[in-house]
């Protein structure tokens, strides 16, 4: 029997959609040249994809026709050689369904297999992000920031090339680097590319990562239930409305708490939360009202409180806010917990405020897709200077 | 003499006076599967948290079907129920007819319940056409179709549908080396065809949830009015206009301030301009060039000058021509067709 | 006095006798089931049904909301909705109407909406034709539907009744399909048995859409989006409804009996002279009456040949109907429908025929088909006694093709 070498490509669903593709894609063909035969795929239940909603793309490749088949008949790879995140706020976990539970990022890496990941962030910080198991992995780190486009103009920033020759280097059996360049110069026909992939493959680092490094969370799952457990005629019981908050200190009760499915967060599908300043918030309740994702909590003095559960990060709180800096949204790389900021704030409003602050001033530029024409051209300026440093 | 339309009282909904009268309660929730900085879930939030929990929902197959409910679970608080791609019309109906019938019989307790079909663009002003036109003749329902017009058929990855607009980036209107304009259809003028071609529809609006106090005072009119009233909403949609989620609220506000979404309500006949569209049309505000909004979006990027000023050109031309600008496209200067003496 | 149905005869306790059509029948069933919501459109044999509703309505003896939509997918999705919010409802079509109204007649199983609908059974387009053919209301065969074929006007009315008592059972909540011939049926008057509302009161109980009913004081989210997770999950239920049905039709007819003094039998097939037959014709619909008289003419011919008419086609009762065969010598199955390239090209009964007989212990008789009828031609005395001849050679062990087309110019 031949060897089969699996890899699957974490993204957030449509702001990456081209750029998994790419990746898959050019892995498939790169194999092909080193006499490989491989298929690519998106994982078919992820279709159709929703922004930022986490989704995945496979690219399996085998020595020979006939292992390559023992692969295909999986609906999807059971464990794979190779992990990529191409948005480093993955490494928290993957929640692409309801009940599907929060699956952790390396959950299919094979023991001693590797996760790749694009960030500007350190190792040990990722590290932490990502759930702790019991067998050794690698994480390679491919320096760049988050690359997201939409569905009709692509930022060719080079990041789907830069994680490919991270890949030659991290398991030159997959496929060679002389194939991969190859096989960049064939599909985009840009030497410049071939070149962001050989210095990708020259400075990509790597860290091992030992059993029980990591967030030491059990994530949270669910067990289906059986046919006879369920509902008939597919319905099943609406969602509660909600309750009271208790306020902290005072526990006196007011505002409302929404109840809200039980079984999808939105924990997986944010890069970015609001940060919000409840001592310039004017209660003028947009951020409440334009909310898409009900995700703020009413609290008994009628404040509003992103609740971390429900919000997915999009940031039209931030836009519609009217006081400059109460409510701003900071990469998600930033947090460690989920818990309420509002109840922090009750709790030591100095010690909050001086968090705040400094979770605002440390927020990266973010882009999350098209502003205006012409804005792809100057981030990519700054990316590939990223691509050169590094 | 027996009355030939016998129809049933409705929740009399007051409009909220302001922003903050706005009860706090949500009867759409979180935990839905729609994208970042969805328009269209936002107008489900806003929808029932303007008809209140006495409330029945019929959602067509779109977006905010697939993408708000994964079986075996909800973002609903109040009764959904999915109806196929083309039947909100006949859901709404149906469930309405259901009701009526029962507490006229006895075998329901009599109380007003709202009843509010919704469907996207695809489902609405393409395949479900017939069925709401239909529906907007039966005098005797109480009932809401709300038409959620994310202007593509975004659940199944973007393709045209009747209310795209013209030159617009779809999956089946890619530009390409030969045509850069693909889809070369104008946008069809759903909430105009209610008004006029329904004369028992009791109430037509159009609405837009960056304004979101006018949108869902526009859906307890529609409720508190009663019979049959039709809703069209524009909803920016970040994946399929392709944009960064953050300008979903400021997208729509463009659009009604570029004048290509104008907001107005007909209420028994009766056509008055509504919000921004009102303010744009007495002079208060100015009409903003509509590039301001179409280079936002990926799905324009493609466009040339030239594209731009066929669109700027289709829009100056439905406020100055129209007999009633934003409504009716027929033109007004019959005048100057010189009969013979 | 009714100005539908009225009487010929009174009898004592409300019930009458009055010469009506099968479609008159159904809907003076539809007025004593005190139907809720009613929904028609135009297309012929079915919508006379509609025609004498819209009278009963007009005229004050029925109570209910009577709307007539644009489409028969409209027709079908309006009625499901308005039983989901509880309302007993009726609906019906015929050939591509009822083809029209697919995809409502898909999804109507899944929600188990126990909707009570009128297929006038009438051949599909193209040609356009008005005559009968069984293929409009087979082709929701595979989709839990339950399928009925009546032969009487008077086993219309009373499978009306029958079919709200089983579709709205809890244990149930499935659709199901009265199929009734085109014009043999649905326009020829005959003198029936209309039975009292206190008896239909007695046998029908309110339908109560209990746990599943959608509205304000029950909130629940019915069909959300599934995934693979799910879907084999929600089929399995709905096997499991299909599978209750024999039970429940059984009940009902029992109930019937009791309640109306009227007897079927086996509820799910007829059985006509075959305690002695050599061989049985099979059938389905209105043949029944050509075939019966053949049979008579035969036997004085010294001819044992019995005929089994197919009541429900699903549920399929597999299990009687295999027991039943095994007593004869072969059997002739005439489809008045087609099933282009389906094993041997046979008709769709034939065929589920031969599967019911072919897992079961005992004697599997021949079964040989016969395309007969199609477009509403006429199925001839002459026609059942070519079928017998060649049934009779199949018994004697002389083969015979598995499909024959009879009454065709050739």
């Amino acid at each position: 029997m031949g060897k089969l070498y699996a890899v699957e490509i974490v993204y957030r669903g449509i702001f990456q959609k081209k750029l998994a593709t790419n990746i898959s894609r050019a892995i498939v063909l790169a194999a092909h040249l080193d006499g490989k035969p491989g298929i690519s795929f998106g994982r078919y239940g992820d279709s159709p994809e929703r922004n930022g909603i986490p989704a995945k793309n496979f690219a399996i490749v085998a020595t020979d026709e006939q292992t390559l088949q023992e692969g295909m008949a999986k609906y999807e790879p059971k464990e794979v050689d190779i992990t990529i995140s191409v948005d480093d706020t993955l490494c928290k976990g993957v929640e692409s369904w309801a009940w599907y539970g929060l699956q952790p990022i390396n959950k299919l890496t094979k023991p001693g297999g590797t996760l790749i990941v694009t960030s500007m962030e350190p190792a040990e910080k990722l590290i932490e992000m990502a759930h702790n198991r019991e067998t050794p992995y690698n994480l390679a780190i491919v320096k760049g920031s988050r690359s997201f486009s939409g569905l009709w103009v692509y930022k060719d920033d080079h990041t789907d090339v830069r994680v490919l020759g991270a890949i030659a280097k991290v398991m030159p059996e997959l496929v060679s680097l002389d194939a991969m360049k190859k096989t960049i110069l064939q599909e985009w026909k840009d030497p410049v590319k071939v070149a962001s992939a050989e210095k990708s493959y020259n400075r990509v680092t790597k860290a091992l990562v030992q059993p029980g490094q990591g967030n030491p969370e059990t994530p949270y799952q669910f067990e289906l239930p059986k046919w006879h457990e369920m509902g008939e005629g597919v319905a099943i019981p609406c969602i509660p409305v909600g309750k009271t908050v208790e306020d902290p200190v005072t526990h006196v009760l007011g505002g409302i708490r929404p109840d809200r499915n039980p079984t999808f967060k939105k924990f997986s599908t944010r890069t970015m939360r609001p940060v919000v300043n409840f001592e310039t918030c004017i209660k003028c309740t947009l951020c409440w009202l334009q909310c898409p994702d009900t995700c703020f909590d009413v609290t008994p003095e009628g404040l509003y409180d992103a609740n971390m559960e429900a919000c997915c990060g999009c940031g039209v709180c931030e836009a519609v806010c009217p006081v400059d800096k109460c409510v701003t949204m900071v990469a998600e790389t930033e947090f460690a917990d989920n818990g309420s900021q509002w109840e922090t704030w009750r709790k030591d409003s100095t010690g909050y405020l001086q968090w705040l602050n400094q979770k605002i001033e440390s927020r990266p530029e973010r882009s999350h897709g098209f502003r205006f024409k012409g804005q792809y051209q100057e981030q990519v300026g700054e990316m590939l200077q990223i691509a050169q440093e590094s | 003499m027996a009355t030939i339309v016998q129809i049933d009282p409705t929740q009399q909904l007051d409009p909220f006076k302001s922003v903050k009268k706005i009860p706090t309660h949500e009867f759409f929730t979180s935990g839905h599967r729609t994208c970042q900085g969805c328009e269209s879930a936002l107008v489900m939030k806003m929808m029932v948290k303007a008809a209140g929990p006495r409330t029945i929902v019929l959602g067509s197959t779109g977006c905010m079907y697939v993408a708000n409910t994964t079986y075996y679970s909800t973002s609903w608080v109040v009764p959904w129920m999915h109806t196929q791609l083309g039947s909100s019309g006949s859901a709404a109906l149906g469930a309405a007819a259901g009701l009526k019938a029962q507490m006229r019989k006895g075998k329901m307790k009599q109380e007003p319940i709202n009843v509010i079909a919704f469907c996207g663009d695809g489902g609405g002003a393409d395949m479900g056409l017939g069925a709401i036109s239909a529906t907007m003749t039966h005098p005797d329902y109480n009932l809401l179709i709300l038409l959620y017009d994310n202007e593509s058929y975004a659940n199944t990855d973007i393709q045209l549908s009747g209310s795209t607009p013209w030159g617009a980036n779809t999956t089946f209107s890619t530009p390409g080396s030969v045509k850069r304009i693909m889809h070369h259809r104008w946008k069809k003028n759903m909430a105009g065809l209610m008004a006029v071609g329904h004369p028992t529809c009791r109430y037509v609006a159009t609405i837009c949830m960056s304004y979101g106090l006018h949108g869902m005072n526009s859906i307890r009119k529609a409720l508190t009015i009663g019979g049959p009233t039709f809703i069209h909403s524009l909803d920016p949609c970040p994946k399929g206009w392709d944009y960064d989620p953050i300008q979903s609220h400021e997208l729509g506000e463009l659009a009604v301030q570029c004048g290509i979404w104008p907001l107005y309500e007909v209420e028994d006949g009766k056509l008055r301009l509504t919000g921004r569209t009102q303010q744009i049309a007495d002079g208060k505000i100015p009409r903003k060039p509509v590039r301001d909004y179409l280079l936002r979006q990926g799905r324009f990027a493609h466009f040339t000058n030239d594209d731009l000023d066929y669109f700027q050109s289709k829009i100056d031309q439905m406020w100055t021509k129209w007999l009633i600008p934003g409504v009716i496209p027929f033109e007004k200067d019959l005048a100057a067709d010189n009969p013979p003496a | 006095m009714a100005t539908l149905a009225p009487a010929v005869e009174e009898k004592k306790g409300g019930e009458r006798t009055a010469l009506i059509t099968g479609s008159e029948a159904i809907a003076v069933a539809c007025q004593l089931a005190d139907v809720d919501v009613i929904t028609a459109y135009p297309i012929r044999p079915y919508d006379t049904v509609m025609q004498y509703i819209a009278k009963l309505v007009s005229n004050g003896e029925m109570d209910c909301e009577y709307i007539v939509a644009e489409g028969e997918h409209s027709q079908f999705e309006i009625v499901k909705h308005a039983s989901a919010v509880g309302a007993r409802v009726f609906c019906g079509s015929s050939g591509v109407g009822w083809m029209y109204a697919m995809e409502a007649l898909t999804v109507t199983p899944a929600l188990r909406i126990p909707m009570v609908c009128m297929v006038g059974n009438r051949a599909l387009d193209d040609p356009g034709a008005f005559g009968t053919e069984h293929n409009d209301a087979l082709a929701v065969r595979d989709l839990g539907w339950m399928l009925t074929w009546v032969d009487s006007g008077q086993e219309a009315l009373d499978s009306t009744l029958i079919a709200y008592r089983v579709a709205e059972d809890r244990r149930i909540f499935l659709p199901c399909a009265i199929s009734c011939d085109g014009a043999f049926l649905t326009h020829s008057q005959s003198l029936l048995q209309i039975p009292s509302q206190e008896q239909v009161n007695e046998f029908l109980p309110r339908y109560n859409r209990a746990d599943l009913l959608l509205h304000p004081d029950n909130p629940i989210t019915v069909a959300p989006q599934a995934n693979e997770d799910w879907v084999m999950e929600i089929r399995r239920q709905n096997y499991a409804a299909m599978e209750r049905t024999y039970g429940v039709i059984k009940e009902a007819f029992a109930d019937f009996e009791r309640i109306f003094g009227r007897s079927y039998g086996n509820p799910f097939f007829e059985e006509y002279m075959t305690d002695d037959a050599d061989v049985v014709l099979m059938g389905m619909g209105t043949l029944s009456t050509p075939v019966k008289v053949a049979i008579r003419q035969m036997r004085k011919a010294g001819k044992k040949v019995g005929f089994v008419r197919l009541r429900w086609f699903r549920p399929f009762a597999a299990e009687e109907l295999a027991q039943c065969l095994s007593r004869f010598q072969a059997v002739g199955v005439i489809d008045r429908d087609y099933s282009f390239g389906s094993p041997h090209s046979g008709g769709v009964v034939a065929g589920e025929v031969r599967n019911a007989l072919y897992p079961g212990a005992g004697k599997k008789p021949p079964v040989l088909g016969f395309i007969c009828g199609l477009g509403g031609r006429e199925v001839t005395i002459p026609d059942v006694e070519k079928i017998t001849e060649s049934v009779y050679q199949a018994a004697e062990g002389k083969r015979q093709p598995l499909t024959q087309w009879i009454g065709l110019r050739e």
